[in-house]
């Protein structure tokens, strides 16, 4: 592990960036180390992917108890499958895959999306002028993101907010590139229609 | 990073951008995660090694005689080498299940090896069920870690879990949406997650 360098590791207090992630050499050395039983590599990528993760699964179930726990059982999940990874296969995609199949798993069990959602882990911004409406925001968001059909909300969070490319997106998800595209775009329509009404009806 | 253009506007990156913020994680979420790993490492381990001297327990008889099972096994752990090899009186069984004609609950465990994980087979009616897996506080309640596998014959599903020898809490997911505790073992007045559960006593703590 000592040769593997300082991790960049996330900063809860900003907006991600692809720098946030270990670098492609870094994380190289990070997945063969932990392929090779090494568990300090093991936990530098639980470390450096953990809280990206977090906030996937927090958007797809609504519920942090449920986020972490899906978080928790894909890491363990994709230390078992580690001997099996094969390098011409990007990372990130891969470990999203295993992330996105617990979070459906577990949507699936819950099924209580629409009555139970959680908000107040999402860190603020503190430069907000507005808290309370930032926080109102946040929650209309929820609430509109919670309406979609789940594989419309993963395929735009893949998008939007983690920034994965279609091909990526491919891979993490099995779906074809034309259809992750219509995915997003419903998602997106969907989201604008709906925001749009409760801009309607606040003014109303 | 984006590869192809999206059509976006303003609403969409509000919308992004109100959800990028990452949650804050504490320290002790990330060292739970490296527990479960080690965990499941164990478990590989435990199954792979613990074949011949599994200990096999069948839960699918009467509440009563699932007591007397789990005591058995309770006791299990304390018998002498010479009695610990011996069966012990089979849990009634669902007639017909390929359990039941193998003859129920069997002990296989050796003294020696009370500290030793310990392989357990469930067992759970649920004809209907397209997907029933094992729960518990030796698998996380993780409904993805054990699924069970359903004898067509009979509606019932076995499966097997390692565990260490002690008092263990478990239930069963059914279909990923049911949770249901097996209704022929003691029900655990201390389940976790406020949902019932029930209790597993496996060899000598």
């Amino acid at each position: 592990m000592s040769s593997t360098g300082p991790l960049r590791l996330v900063k809860p207090d900003r907006e991600p960036t692809p720098d946030d992630a270990p670098a492609a050499a870094e994380r190289t050395q990070l997945v063969r180390a932990a392929q090779r039983g090494d568990v300090p590599a093991f936990a530098a990528l639980v470390d450096a992917y953990y809280a990206r993760c977090l906030r996937f699964a927090l958007h797809m179930l609504g519920s942090r108890a449920d986020a972490e726990d899906a978080v928790q059982d894909t890491f363990v999940r994709v230390h078992r499958a580690l001997p099996s990874y094969v390098e011409r296969e990007a990372f990130e995609p891969w470990l999203f895959r295993i992330l996105a199949n617990r979070c459906r798993t577990a949507g699936l069990r819950e099924r209580r999306r629409a009555a139970v959602l959680e908000f107040g882990e999402v860190p603020e911004h503190a430069s907000d002028p507005r808290p309370d409406e930032a926080v109102a925001w946040r929650e209309e968001i929820a609430r509109a993101l919670a309406t979609l059909p789940a594989e419309q909300r993963e395929a735009f969070l893949m998008r939007h907010v983690e920034d994965l490319s279609y091909e990526d997106m491919a891979t993490a998800t099995g779906a074809g590139i034309s259809a992750l595209k219509m995915r997003v775009k419903r998602a997106c329509e969907s989201l604008r229609r709906r925001l749009q009404e409760g801009d309607d009806a606040r003014r109303a | 990073m984006h590869d192809e253009r999206d059509e976006t506007d303003e609403t969409i990156e509000r919308i992004a951008a109100a959800l990028r913020p990452l949650p804050e994680v504490a320290p002790s979420r990330k060292a739970l995660v490296l527990v479960a790993v080690a965990a499941d490492r164990a478990r590989a381990r435990g199954a792979g090694e613990s074949g011949p001297r599994a200990w096999r327990l069948a839960v699918a008889g009467t509440a009563a005689a699932a007591v007397v099972a789990a005591a058995a096994l309770w006791l299990g752990g304390r018998r002498s080498p010479a009695a610990a090899d011996r069966s012990v009186p089979a849990v009634a069984l669902d007639s017909g299940s390929s359990l039941a004609r193998a003859g129920g609950a069997r002990l296989a465990g050796r003294a020696g090896d009370a500290l030793a994980p310990q392989v357990v087979e469930l067992v759970f009616r649920a004809p209907e069920a397209h997907r029933v897996s094992v729960v518990g506080d030796f698998n996380g309640w993780n409904a993805g870690a054990d699924a069970m596998t359903r004898d067509s014959a009979s509606g019932l599903w076995s499966g097997t879990i390692t565990v260490r020898p002690g008092r263990h809490v478990y239930a069963f997911v059914i279909d990923d949406s049911v949770w249901a505790r097996d209704p022929r073992t003691p029900e655990a007045a201390d389940a976790d997650f406020g949902r019932p559960g029930s209790v597993l006593l496996v060899g000598h703590p």
